[in-house]
Parts: C-alpha cells; structure tokens; sequence
C-alpha cells in the first residue's frame, strides 16, 4: 500500500480537477486497484476534523507511514514571513507543511505554486514554491531538503499540471520506479520536450506563416505571445481531457511550467525587435535561427499561404 | 442553567479551500456564527498594471472549479468597452463550454462533496440508510462517487473540443472564440451531451427531464418519490429520503434575500427563449426597466436565458447593480479612500452607503497588515444589495426564474438545506437540453463568424457580470492608458459567506447556522450540512 497526503495551500484547487480528467488511468482504477490509499484530500475527505488531527498526529509520531506528500498552491509566507495569510486554527499553513514534508518518503509540488510559488511571489502574500522561488534554488524547504527517500522534492509544473502527469507520477512512486529530474526539478519523462511538439500548426511555425489576430490557423509564436517553443511540457504530446490543447484551439500557450509564471510582460503579444521575437526557441543560435526563418518564409508552399491546412 | 460553549471552531474541509466556522453553542443549538476565510490571495492587487488582455489569462486561475466563470466575466468588461458585437456562434460555443463546467461543479459537489457526509461513519453508522449511503457515497470507493468521477470527466471534453483544455484555458477573446471546431468535434460533443444526459436521467434523476419538469410543488415532488423504485433510489430520491430522515430539510434557513446576475447571453438568432422572470410574469414594463438598470451602468444589454434579478423571499425585485457594495468592517482589510479611485465613467453610481461600503468600481483590496484585530475575522469582504445580504447560488436562481417547484417548497417548509441543495442537484434539467440546440444551430450556422477583429481596447470602465456556477460573479475594471488601473471581484462565496457589515448583520450561512441543533459536539456535522448546502468556494471567495 502506498499512502498520499494532499494538501492545499496557496492555489486555486486547479491541480485537482486536473487530475480528475486523468486518462492514461483513470483516477478509479488509481487508487482502487494500485492500492493507493488517500489519506487525506481536501476535496474529498468525509473524515471529521477531530479525526483528520488524529490522523495528521499519527503520521508526526511515525505511526501511521507517508509514503506521498502532496501540495497544491504556494507556500504563503506573509506577511513579513509570518504566514499569518494562510492559517489553520490559527497557525500558519507553512509550519503544518513543513512538520508532514519531515516525515514523507516523497514530497510532491504539484502545480507550478507549489512548485516555483507562481502567483503572489512579488506580491504581499510571500508566496514560494517548495524548493524553488522562480529560477532560484532554496525555496520554503531549502536547497538540500531531501525527502526519506532521499528524493528533493518533485516538482509537476503546469497550471495546472497536466493530469496524466501527477497520476503518472503517483503510479510510478507506487510501483517503486524512480524519476530522472531536470534542473528544476521536473521529471524528464515530461518536461524534455518543448509544449511545441506535437501542436498541430507546427507545419506553420516550420514556413513562419504566423498570426497576428484570432482565430486564424497560422503560428501563434512570432506575434501572440505563444511560448511553445520556449518552455517544456506534455500539453500537445499527451493532450488535455483527451481531446486537445491551448494552441491547437487558437488559445497561446502561456508558459505555464516555466518558472517565472506567470510572466510580468502582458499575455496574448510576443514581446520583440523588429519584429524578431526576443525570446527564441530554447538553445537556437540567434543568427542562424533567423537565417532559417527568412529562408523558410521564402520556401512556404502555397496551401499553407493560404491557410487551406485545417489545425 | 443553559449550557453554552463558546467559540468552538469547525474547520470545514470540501470547500474549495479554507474555511473555518466558529459557533457558540447552547443547550445543544447554534446561537451564534463567525465564518472565517482563512487564506489571503490578492489577485486584485495583482491585476493592476498588468496589460488590458491580461485578465483572461490570470483570473480564471482564481479558481480550478469555476475557471471559465472568471474568463466570462473578464472577457464580458472587454467586450462593454470596445462595443463590440459578438457573434452568435462565438455566443454559443461560450455558453456550451461555461454549461459544462457548471454541470460540471454542479454533480461532482453534490456527490463527491455533500453527499459523501451521509458516509461518515462517526456520525451516521447507526441511521438505517448508513450502509446504502456509505456503498454510494464513500470517497473515491463509493459507486455514485465513480459514475461522478467517470462521467464528469467525459463532459468536460466538450470544454477541450471548444477550448483546449480544462481547468484554466482562455479560449473566450474580446469578439469572439479563438478557434471553430470541425464538424466531427461539434458532432463529438452531441453525443457526450447525448450519454451524459441519458445517465442523469438515469442515475441523477431517476426519471426522464420531462417526467422531472412535471414536478411543480411539493405535494408532486412526494408523490414522485413514491411512485418508483428507480426514482426512490436514483441520487436525488435517495438524497430527499436521507435530508428527511436526518432533518436536513430542517435546518439552515439563512437571510431569506436572494440574487442573480442573469447568465447566458441569448444568440440573435436562437430559437432558445430566456426563462422569464418570476416578476415580469406578474408585472407588464420591467422589460424595460431591467434594461435601464443595465444599460445605465455602462453594460451592454443582451437577453439571457437565466434572468438576473433580487428576491425578498420569493417576491422578486427588478435589479439594479448600483445597490451593490462591499462592506469590510469585519474584514482583514484597510479602507480605501474615495478619492483614491476616481471612476469617470461612474457618474451613474452613487452608493448611499457609509464609507466603508463601497461599490466595486470604488473599492480596493489592501490588507490590514496584523491581519488580527478587534472586531475583524475574515479574509472574505462582505458583499451587500441595497445594504442587505444576499444568498446566490441555483436556489436563488430558481426563486428569481420562478420555478413552480422551488416558489412552492420555499413557500411551504420555508428555505432549508435540502432545498438549497436540491436545486442544485436539479439545475443540469434545464442547462442540458438547451446545449443540444445550440449544437445543432452550430451546425446549421457553421459558415457564419466566429470571431470580429478587434484591434485595440480603448481606456474605460467596465463590468462583467454572470452567474457562476456558485452563483452571482462580478468582475468591475478600469483601463487607463491601455493598462489595468482597477480590478475588483466580487464572487458568489463572498456574498454566501460573508461576514457581518457595519450593521451586524450576519452573512448569509452565518445566518444560516443560527439555530441547527447538533448532536454531536465532536463530529458538528449538521454545520457541514447548513454550510456545504452553499456549495462553498474559498479559493474565488479569498482571491
């Protein structure tokens, strides 16, 4: 058996209803037949409070194992580091987080708050990510915060992160299978390609056919502020509620695992020079990229011109 | 002697969010409530100086379960400022994904969330109905909970189709949608709508929506409950057997005001007709009015099918968002200076309340650094209609329509849980059968647009307002030089949970809570019951 503690903070709920349109397993089948057993969800749970403290008791004093330490949403540390803007009976969040994360086997940040603190990190509420805060190191628990397992934290960028992604993950913990991590700490399996692949108008972005208004099927990167290319996830590999994605239906991806989400500059416009994004795909060479671009313009058949491709 | 308790505080979890109730208990009655939001989020703050389109994208991220709400209100200031006409089919395809969701919320908190408390062993393991509940019920194990579980997750994939994804997509642009989804994916969503719908007649119901819609007082709705076994075990005859047996139907009474903000903009072209008004069904020129009311605070006036509006009781008023305010007096936050924000274009709005009771285009959200004080215990604002509160949610939407059924039960046994609960277990009857002739009409319209270029957003004030899933949410916006200079929410939570005003008057499930006998001073579970029939949603309530 494998026991998960879920516990929300600073967020908006958005992981779990992520999860709840899991695919690749269907959240029955997870916890019924991967005996994984949920000790406590906020959304879920029916045990009474006096029965959730004797719980979270239970695993302070190493009697009942946590296997799986979830949070959702952001550690909130205001004010002036206090915390006091997220409590429970009166006490900060943070310090009930940080006595249950002491004594899991894995702790999970799942969503880019918990991850990397997303919304509210130059904002009064304080807000950080477990062990990151944005790109930097350190976060809540510390850069050398390792779990009993001798894991750092996991981190399951996204807002919210994609569903198959956190069941995958609790399926992998479950059966023992152990996760390379990237420098943020995301799982390679997931976070190694770029939201770009697979999207559906890549043959657009190939002869820089782009667009600079709805509801077009052209490339939404040079000028709709799309980060596909810029920022890794399994949006359009495993796609969302077994259907789609944001750039396949015209919406701009907006970065969601990088950990500066979301970012200052405004949404829906691709900041630039010249017309020249400023931000290019992750690891080109300025110069030779727009070399390509030019040429590939050039090359751009006709069906493409005239939009004749459906996305 | 009376036996009071003072102060006991009920942390109430399956709330989307954090919630803490305190109560004082006497001879085993509630006689007074605190409801305490306990998270502080500050997304309003966030919002200014951020760019004009940038609502779209962040506040639907206020919260995973209403999501498309947030977007619809956002994009609705967007399209007041530019005067824009939105096109039908970018009409439609908004309405069928904001349906979805709220059916969506509608079933997974019914089940998973309120009647997953009929499980709990600690309070209801001797009640005859136990077994039967706990084998429904039970989180993740129980039956209902995973035909929930299942079939909610097919429905949202018509969101997907339309959007992109669900939770948190954008999909709703000033001027319509960003994407036309192919014929195979409109019929794709027939069908889900289609097995959906079969299984709630099925399961939910029991019965079929046309057996359900014949339902028009309380004295059917027994009669109903009699007259089949699959009725009297379908999720809602089971629930009305468990409120009666429990005395749910009993308790949780609350403020007796109840508000709408109207939802779902009709097409130009439908041959959808809006649910008339209980008061323009009794009266001849509020048409007329009610379009004054709108159209004098800067939004644009378009039909809805759901109708806004104010009830006192169920004697319903015509609705004028000029009446509404924020009270923070018992709020974590600073009070905002009215010359602080300067709404031009608000000449129209002048709140006869104390300062310290704002209309939205005036208020601010600051909060007060201690964040522990005096007479202060919430994170929630209060939220006042003409200075009273106000319940919203479906219940107060069926009151507003005036459903036959709800006038009926209200009129008779007075307002309950059950019947709080009940019409929300109920609302998918109406919203299903209208998604499919929007589907259709899609089809038939395929050609027509879907989108009308915008190319800038001019400086102004504006407001978004719709019915949530939860009920009535306002987005109110000002854009001064081509950046957000003003952002205030006020969601269906903070008038359902609020806290007391300058007046003491109590917030509705504070209210509420007033007189719910418990049983149990460990478990407090009828609390849970009174609170939970709000359908709460601290997340968007502390934003």
């Amino acid at each position: 058996m494998t026991t998960v503690y879920w516990m929300q903070s600073g967020g908006c709920g958005g992981d779990t209803y992520s999860l709840f349109s899991s695919e690749i397993l269907d959240i029955n089948d997870m916890f019924e037949n991967l005996d994984i057993e949920l000790l406590w969800h906020p959304s879920l749970s029916n045990i009474s409070a006096n029965e959730h403290l004797e719980l979270t008791d239970s695993i302070l004093s190493k009697k009942t194992p946590l296997d799986i330490l979830i949070l959702e949403g952001a550690i909130i540390r205001g004010p002036a580091g206090t915390g006091m803007f997220d409590t429970k009976d009166g006490h900060p969040k943070k310090d009930i987080f940080h006595a249950l994360a002491t004594n899991a086997r894995y702790v999970v940040a799942v969503g880019t708050c918990a991850a990397f603190g997303g919304f509210g990190v130059d904002h009064a509420i304080e807000a950080t990510g477990l062990q990151f805060c944005k790109r930097k190191r350190g976060g809540f628990l510390g850069k050398n915060f390792v779990s009993l397992s001798g894991s750092p934290v996991i981190n399951l960028a996204g807002c919210p992160c994609h569903h198959d992604v956190i069941s995958g993950t609790l399926m992998a913990i479950a059966s023992g299978a152990v996760f390379e991590l990237d420098e943020y700490q995301r799982p390679v399996e997931w976070y190694s390609t770029m939201v770009h692949q697979g999207c559906t108008r890549n043959e657009y972005h190939e002869y820089r056919i782009e667009e600079s208004d709805f509801g077009e099927m052209g490339c939404l990167f040079f000028h709709m502020g799309c980060a596909g290319p810029l920022v890794p996830g399994p949006c359009n590999k495993l796609l969302w509620n077994n259907q789609s994605s944001k750039p396949r239906a015209g919406v701009p991806c907006f970065g969601c695992t990088d950990p500066e989400f979301p970012r200052t500059t405004p949404f829906f416009y691709t900041p630039n020079i010249e017309g020249i994004p400023i931000q290019l795909p992750r690891g080109v060479n300025r110069a030779h990229y727009m070399v390509y671009k030019s040429m590939a313009a050039e090359a751009a058949p006709d069906r493409l011109k005239k939009r004749s491709s459906k996305v | 002697m009376s036996n009071i308790i003072k102060r006991i505080n009920i942390p109430l979890n399956r709330a989307e969010g954090d919630l803490e109730v305190h109560v004082d208990v006497t001879d085993g009655v509630i006689t007074d409530a605190w409801s305490c939001g306990t998270m502080y989020r500050g997304f309003e703050d966030m919002m200014v100086g951020r760019g004009v389109l940038d609502g779209l994208v962040i506040t639907p991220r206020i919260c995973g379960i209403c999501s498309l709400s947030h977007l619809t209100a956002a994009v609705g200031v967007l399209d007041v400022l530019t005067g824009i006409s939105v096109p039908d089919n970018a009409i439609r395809l908004s309405n069928l994904a904001l349906m979805a969701e709220t059916i969506q919320s509608d079933i997974r908190q019914s089940i998973l969330m309120y009647m997953s408390d009929f499980a709990n062993h600690e309070v209801y393991s001797k009640h005859a109905m136990f077994e039967d509940a706990f084998r429904r019920y039970s989180p993740l194990k129980g039956s209902s909970a995973q035909d929930v579980i299942r079939e909610s997750k097919k429905l949202i994939e018509i969101i997907a189709i339309i959007g992109g994804q669900w939770p948190h997509t954008s999909f709703m642009v000033p001027g319509g949608v960003t994407s036309i989804p192919e014929i195979h994916k409109i019929l794709q969503c027939r069908l889900i709508i289609k097995n959906f719908k079969n299984w709630y007649e099925k399961r939910v119901l029991g019965c079929s929506i046309d057996r359900w819609n014949s339902i028009t007082s309380v004295k059917k709705l027994l009669r109903w409950l009699d007259e089949s076994q699959r009725q009297k075990e379908s999720e809602v005859g089971f629930f009305l057997r468990f409120c009666m047996a429990t005395g749910i139907d009993k308790i949780g009474k609350g403020v007796e005001n109840f508000i709408s903000f109207g939802n779902l903009l009709l097409p130009e072209s439908t041959t959808v007709q809006p649910i008339e008004s209980a008061r323009s069904a009794t009266s001849k020129d509020n048409s007329t009015k009610d379009k004054y009311a709108l159209e004098s605070d800067g939004l644009k006036y378009r039909k809805r099918f759901i109708p806004s509006g104010f009830a006192r009781g169920v004697s319903v008023e015509p609705f004028n968002q000029a009446k509404i305010s924020e009270d923070i007096s018992h709020s974590w936050y600073e009070p905002s200076s009215f010359v602080e924000i300067q709404a031009q274009s608000t000449n129209t709005i002048q709140p006869s309340k104390p300062i310290g009771s704002l209309h939205p285009f005036k208020g601010t959200t600051k909060p007060y650094a201690s964040g522990n004080s005096g007479e202060q215990y919430s994170w929630t604002k209060a939220p006042r209609y003409d200075g009273l509160p106000a319940e919203t949610g479906p219940l107060a939407e069926m009151i507003i329509q005036g459903n036959p059924l709800f006038q009926d039960m209200v009129k008779s046994n007075g307002v309950n849980a059950m019947v709080r609960q009940l019409a929300r277990i109920v609302r998918p009857v109406a919203l299903l059968s209208i998604m499919e002739v929007w589907l259709d009409e899609l089809m038939v319209n395929r050609k027509a647009p879907f989108y009308n270029s915008i190319k800038d957003i001019p400086d102004g004030d504006g407001a978004g307002m719709i019915e949530a899933a939860r009920g009535a949410l306002g987005h109110w916006v000002s854009i001064r030089n081509s950046k957000i200079s003003h952002y205030q929410i006020i969601t269906p939570t903070a008038w359902n949970g609020s806290p007391r005003d300058a007046n003491k008057l109590r917030g509705p499930w504070e209210e509420a809570l007033i007189g719910t006998p418990i049983k149990n001073l460990n478990s407090l579970i009828e609390a849970g019951h009174v609170v939970r029939s709000f359908d709460p949603c601290m997340v968007c309530s502390v934003h």
